[in-house]
């Protein structure tokens, strides 16, 4: 039951949202489901804690590594659904025509993406990846400008045919456990395949094979560099609220659904070829991302950018893997995705209050947005790995995986691409932010809930930076048990 | 052996053949609307094929994947594009980049490439080498139509036949998967269509053309 | 016995060819809603043809009255090479298919010749499209046969279309039908029909034919055209005979011959319908895209030959 009304709630929230053709009366149903369904996430996390795992059925399925990244959607949902208030209220009627549609399409987001973190099963993953695609393709061209359109069809043919291969993937995957004997009706349910794992290496080739499509294939929707040509126009064209989902929920899903097969191939046939793979994935989306970031313009292709060299941040410490590497990405994830959803906030407000992300048409955002350029100052200090926040201490893990491991090219690649980002946003930033108190067309009025998310992400990433909470380590470790 | 055994065989023998022809001749199909009719055809020797299957397995799963096939993929899905066509009011050239005879040339090309590739796993895994290498060319051959096509429509298109690969494959190699993770998938492919097709409204909408080479707003 | 019914089969194909052309024009008359004349109309034509006084251009050399006598002569020659009723021909020898593509090119070069002598601008111009067609139409044409033999570990039409005979007829093998495909596209381009050329046009933008035999007149016209009709009913004998040689006599009795024969009709028929049916469908292609066109009998043959090598 808790895992059912974890699907129940965002979908009838989906249906019910559409009824209400008042936009406040639409806010507060959306608020009201958003809570119920936060707290249902709450008390599923607290029950797989004490349980370990939790199946209903054959195809429903949570355990430790679920419960960890189902606490990544219930913070990043509760924080969006507060800032979207602040949103809708910011942005002229005209731009915004219908709240009940986003938020319904919003909720049907969150169903597909819970049920891609309770599929017990892998073809089941696959379809509610799909499912991701198509619910959020809608909100990336919401505004229906020629860019989102644009942006919203990018993102549905890309990610279909990137996710197409990782299908492929999946059969291959499904042909290699019928070969080694496991029962077809059951041969991609996660935990038969597990059980099954240290027998597939007969089919050696064949896993490899499925890996490797598999990589390619949820790679596309993580955002890895050669398949990323989706990602900024998606991330820059969707409402903000939006964009900070896709990049603080969505990404991290698509990279739960890699590292699902990732255990099961290292299971199979050891870890070096998956590793390698996620390393040269990882390697190579930290350095390409790192460097286009240095020559972005727009304010939030420039964030899209940054996400995907944390998802390449993030490769590199599973790839490289060990307690700690894995440790690391994992507290990565969480860390990343608060530190892009302040970061995201915050554009839009910029967004709304100079009516452009154009870099070069911002100055002097310190004097005429003192709040905001905090609460971007504070992201982008998080987000480049100072401490004392979050992210430094994750990234400092996997960099220490990496010279005790004694990966020195993937370290030396890391800290290179690290200071190239920081000089990029500095670069960046501090032409926005200095500079005379500039013409500001539309004087915007921070609300209350804008102040509460910001502050709620900057508490957040300070309380990591000092000390992981130890009911999150615990957490942590039950996710790590998954993985290993 | 009855006769529709001996019907059944040869359908699963010649299939790849006749798939490689709706290959070719989608190839040098130069209107929208051709490309549909080889679409629903070839997914019809596809939905043959799988009854063929399903015949000799004697799956009752591999009957309602048949069904599903029909019902999805030669009747909807054509359908729905053939709407979104005529609904278009637009032009109905494919916009190819490369000529018929390129084109043509290209998809020989893959269709070999389709052969050597999966040659070593056909052999080691004892599977019909004919149909594997059909399917591993028509998922070139829908990527091939998307990169060379120009009209958001073809774009479609190219991910149908690639889809139409990835299910031969799960095929060939499995006689296809447990069937209600088939069922999501057919479903899935449904909505995307549909999804799409609405993109396509919205792109003539505010471009006011199909070319989607031409979208090209958003670089960097 | 043999050598009876092979002659009588060469004979026949030279005889039946202008029946041939007049069954395609008269049922395409028909799909247009036409009465169309007569089938027997192409002999007529050619009677009428032979009767009148042949007229040289002041320009041309002996060539030009040499030309058309060479290219009948060569044509019939081919026509030795086919077989029809049975799976043997007069000269079937090993390697006859390369010969009967060369012979039919070199017909066709004495006939660019004898336009070009012919001093109008016209049968330069037909030369010229022609040459550019036959060029690229004479690969493909070759590659496809070559598949074919290969598939059937002979070098000899009679030995092809004798493996086609025996072997199992449902038996679908991709080469047959990629060989098949390029060489319809090549038969089109080869015999001058609609896409590659109307042989009913006498517009000079789109005639390639035409053009080369405009300065003709006579006897000599006569023979052009009846060459060209046996050219049409020899490739259509060769299509018949390689890919669908079903109820071809095998041995040497009278009721297999009559059955042949009646075969025979019908597959003409259906292959005269399936032209008409065509040509009254699609437009003709414009010049420049009948390269692309014949580019695609080249991917075919090509694949064909490849498919040799994978699928037996």
């Amino acid at each position: 039951m808790t895992l059912v009304l974890l699907l129940l709630i965002p979908f009838l929230a989906a249906l019910t949202v559409l009824t209400c053709k008042q936009s406040r009366r639409a806010v507060r149903v959306a608020m009201s489901a958003g809570a119920l369904e936060v707290a249902a996430i709450a008390n599923a996390v607290w029950r797989v804690r004490s349980a370990g795992v939790l199946q209903v059925g054959r195809y429903l399925r949570a355990d430790g590594l679920t419960a960890f990244f189902l606490l990544n959607v219930g913070v990043i949902l509760a924080l969006v659904l507060v800032y979207s208030i602040g949103y809708l209220r910011h942005i002229p009627a005209g731009r915004f025509s219908s709240p009940r549609w986003f938020y319904s399409l919003t909720f049907l987001f969150v169903f597909t993406i819970m049920a891609v973190y309770l599929s017990a099963n892998l073809g089941m993953l696959w379809i509610c990846v799909e499912s991701t695609t198509l619910a959020s393709a809608l909100l990336v061209g919401f505004y229906n400008t020629k860019g989102a359109v644009e942006a919203g069809w990018k993102y549905l043919v890309v990610c279909t045919v990137g996710i197409a291969f990782a299908l492929f993937g999946t059969i291959a995957l499904y042909l290699a456990a019928v070969k080694s004997g496991v029962n077809p009706e059951s041969a991609l349910d996660w935990a038969a395949l597990m059980n099954a794992a240290p027998n597939l290496g007969a089919t050696r080739d064949l896993i490899k094979l499925s890996f490797v499509f598999v990589a390619v294939g949820y790679g596309t929707k993580i955002g890895f560099v050669p398949m990323h040509s989706w990602l900024p126009d998606a991330h820059a064209e969707a409402p903000t609220p939006i964009s900070a989902m896709l990049s603080a929920v969505l990404l991290n899903c698509a990279m739960y659904a890699l590292l699902r097969f990732d255990t099961i191939t290292s299971h199979a046939i050891g870890s070096g070829f998956s590793h390698t793979l996620l390393l040269i994935f990882g390697g190579l989306s930290v350095t390409v991302a790192a460097l286009l970031m240095v020559v972005q313009r727009d304010l939030k292709r420039l964030l899209a950018y940054s996400s995907i060299e944390h998802m390449g941040i993030i490769a590199i410490g599973v790839g490289l893997g060990g307690p700690l590497g894995l440790f690391g990405a994992l507290l990565h994830t969480f860390n990343h995705s608060v530190a892009k959803a302040l970061m995201f906030f915050t554009a839009g407000n910029v967004r709304e209050s100079f009516g452009t992300l154009r870099m070069k048409r911002i100055h002097g955002m310190a004097r005429s947005l003192p709040w905001t350029s905090a609460g971007l100052v504070v992201g982008s200090l998080a987000i480049v790995g100072m401490p004392p926040f979050g992210l430094f201490i994750s990234e400092f893990m996997i960099l220490t995986a990496a010279f005790s491991g004694s990966r020195y090219l993937i370290a030396i690649l890391l800290m290179v691409s690290l200071s190239v980002v920081f000089g990029a946003l500095l670069h960046h930033f501090q032409r926005m932010l200095a500079g005379k108190r500039a013409d500001v067309p539309s004087k915007l009025k921070l609300v209350p809930t804008d102040f509460a998310v910001m502050s709620v992400c900057t508490a957040l990433l300070v309380m990591f930076g000092v000390r992981i909470p130890d009911a999150f380590a615990y957490l942590l470790q039950r996710a790590l048990v998954v993985l290993q | 052996m009855g006769l529709i055994e001996l019907a059944a065989a040869k359908a699963l023998a010649s299939s790849a053949v006749f798939l490689f022809i709706t290959l070719l001749m989608m190839a040098s199909a130069k209107r929208i609307s051709t490309c549909i009719v080889l679409f629903s055809v070839q997914s019809a020797i596809m939905a043959a094929e799988i009854l063929a299957v399903a015949y000799a397995g004697k799956s009752v799963e591999s009957y309602a994947v048949a069904a599903l096939v029909i019902v999805v993929k030669v009747v909807a899905i054509p359908y729905l594009l053939f709407r979104i066509v005529r609904n278009l009011k637009a032009s109905q050239d494919v916009a190819s980049s490369t000529t018929g005879a390129q084109s043509v040339f290209i998809m020989a090309a893959l269709i070999l490439l389709s052969f050597f590739a999966v040659a070593p796993y056909a052999k080691t895994l004892r599977l019909d080498e004919d149909l594997l290498a059909a399917a591993i060319a028509l998922l070139l051959a829908g990527a091939f139509l998307m990169v060379s096509r120009k009209k958001a429509l073809m774009q479609v298109m190219g991910l149908l036949v690639l889809e139409n690969g990835i299910l031969l494959a799960a095929l060939t190699t499995t006689f296809g998967m447990p069937l209600v993770i088939e069922i999501g998938i057919f479903f899935d492919l449904l909505m995307g269509v549909f999804l799409m097709g609405l993109f396509v409204f919205r792109i003539r909408d505010t471009f006011e053309h199909l070319d989607v080479s031409k979208l090209r707003r958003l670089r960097g | 016995m043999n050598l009876a019914i092979d002659v009588i089969q060469a004979l026949m194909l030279i005889a039946i060819a202008p029946l041939v052309r007049g069954v395609i024009a008269r049922i395409k008359a028909r799909i247009q809603n036409r009465r169309g004349a007569s089938v027997l109309r192409p002999y007529a034509d050619l009677l009428k043809l032979f009767r009148k006084q042949d007229l040289v251009p002041d320009t041309a050399s002996g060539l030009f009255r040499l030309a058309p006598v060479i290219l009948f002569a060569v044509t019939a020659t081919a026509a030795v090479f086919v077989p029809v009723l049975h799976a043997s021909a007069l000269f079937g020898v090993g390697g006859d298919f390369i010969l009967l593509v060369y012979l039919l090119a070199f017909g066709r070069f004495f006939l660019m010749l004898g336009a070009m002598d012919g001093g109008s601008s016209f049968g330069g111009m037909g030369a010229s499209r022609e040459a550019l067609v036959s060029a690229l139409a004479e690969a493909p044409l070759l590659l496809a046969l070559t598949s074919v033999a290969i598939l059937t570990h002979t070098i000899s039409l009679s030995g092809i279309v004798l493996a086609t005979v025996q072997q199992y007829p449902l038996h679908l093998s991709a080469v047959y039908v990629f060989a098949l495909g390029a060489m319809v596209l090549v038969a089109i381009a080869e015999t001058g029909r609609i896409p590659v050329d109307n042989p009913a046009t006498h517009l000079e933008l789109t005639m390639l034919h035409e053009a080369m035999v405009l300065e003709y007149s006579g006897p000599s016209l006569a023979l052009i055209e009846w060459a060209s009709a046996v050219k049409l009913t020899l490739i259509l004998a060769l299509l018949v005979g390689v890919f669908a040689p079903w109820g071809m006599a095998t041995g040497a009795s009278i009721v297999g011959l009559v059955l042949a024969s009646g075969a025979f009709a019908l597959k003409f028929a259906v292959s005269a319908i399936a032209i008409a049916v065509i040509e009254s469908s699609i437009a003709k292609l414009r010049m420049y895209l009948v390269p692309d066109f014949l580019g695609m009998a080249s991917a075919l043959a090509i694949l064909a030959v490849a498919f040799t090598a994978l699928m037996r």
